[in-house]
């Protein structure tokens, strides 16, 4: 059977550290914007961590919610493209081609988690740091969309793996840095389709919520928190 | 546009000089197999060049007169690794990530993708690799057609 990808984000658990952040930003290449660049809204951030303030300080209490690609189902960025770019996978990944993007931006404008970025020139790096990109991912030109994988190139390389030494994946071999980096342990990724897989358990027990359901879009990312 | 051009001109020519006139045939011929120096095609994404020490296991004792040999045993008496020029790949705009070694566990032959390297003297590409070769052989074997399968 066909695996179909999903995450489970315990915000219970969640305390804002950003390693995800960071380790994103490691992993996929992100280069990291300048103050100018950042205020004009353009700096890319494949996941973030919302805040949300409760209380009147002192008696003040903060909420986190790592945001990424929420790899729906029905995703509102697919339609719009008029080239393609953007497709739904067979594993259920909601895949943007570089090769094919001519920046449009319309799939940017029709997400409502604001969770893709267009490349408004050529990414730079300051030096050294272009010496310390992952080859396994694509370094984005100028002019394209470009959006949280979930790692596509770790997924490939487990199934690779696994293929090479013929067994079906292992539940939690597959881990995106974001979920690798957190210190929580707050993120947890795997098969959906595997009932027994800890995100299909977590998915399916009555803390979980996802965001923005009343759209429809069917998203794959579960937020676990206590009921209310 | 002009200046791609030119550095494209610039690698074509860059192709025709090899560091040392490598004889793929003579290799071949005494009975080697790609794998023998090419070691990590079959679990690897590359397929790897062999180091100036590997040409060293036979060099130290054989044919040590010959013209090309004498320049392998040059560069290992200086500890330099012999800069090789890239004979196949795909340009960094392709953004395709190729991996040698699923290809190899389904039974693909080098010289699908490689031509009749064995037979050449100096390597030389003698087969296109775009993205109609790669597909028109997934389709044959029914291998995976999804974009994000080679492109991420």
């Amino acid at each position: 059977m066909a695996h179909r990808w999903g995450m489970a984000i315990d915000l219970d658990r969640c305390m804002g550290c950003e390693a995800c952040v960071a380790a994103c930003h490691a992993e996929n290449n992100l280069p990291v914007s300048d103050p100018a660049q950042a205020a004009k809204g353009r700096a890319v951030h494949w996941i973030r961590v919302d805040r949300y303030y409760e209380g009147e300080f002192p008696e003040i209490r903060v909420k986190y919610m790592p945001v990424l690609c929420q790899q729906c189902d029905e995703a509102p960025c697919e339609p719009v493209c008029p080239v393609y770019a953007t497709y739904h996978n067979p594993e259920g990944l909601n895949v943007q081609v570089y090769n094919r993007c001519v920046g449009t931006r319309y799939c940017g404008n029709n997400c409502p988690y604001s969770v893709r970025f267009f490349n408004w020139f050529e990414p730079k790096w300051t030096a050294p740091l272009e010496l310390q990109h992952n080859p396994d991912v694509a370094i984005r030109p100028g002019g394209v969309m470009e959006k949280c994988t979930f790692c596509v190139q770790r997924i490939e390389r487990v199934k690779l793996d696994a293929k090479a030494e013929n067994r079906p994946v292992a539940d939690g071999e597959v881990q995106p840095a974001c979920v690798q980096s957190c210190p929580a342990e707050a993120m947890v990724f795997g098969d959906l389709n595997d009932p027994e897989s800890k995100v299909s358990r977590l998915a399916s027990s009555g803390r979980a919520t996802r965001l923005l359901e009343e759209l429809g879009a069917k998203p794959k990312v579960f937020y676990l928190q206590r009921g209310k | 546009m002009r200046y791609i051009w030119l550095i494209g001109l610039c690698a074509t020519a860059a192709l025709a000089e090899q560091p040392i006139l490598f004889p793929h045939n003579k290799h071949m011929a005494l009975g080697l197999e790609c794998l023998d120096c090419h070691s990590t095609a079959d679990t690897r994404a590359a397929a790897g060049m062999p180091s100036v020490r590997k040409c060293m296991l036979c060099h130290e004792k054989l044919a040590t007169d010959r013209p090309g040999v004498k320049q392998v045993r040059d560069y290992a008496a200086r500890k330099l690794e012999i800069p090789w020029i890239r004979v196949y790949g795909f340009s960094p705009s392709a953004l395709v990530k190729f991996r040698h070694a699923p290809h190899y566990r389904a039974n693909i032959d080098c010289t699908t993708c490689h031509g009749e390297v064995a037979k050449a003297t100096v390597a030389e590409a003698t087969v296109t690799h775009n993205m109609g070769t790669c597909l028109s052989c997934h389709r044959q074997k029914k291998a995976t057609e999804d974009c994000v399968a080679c492109h991420y």
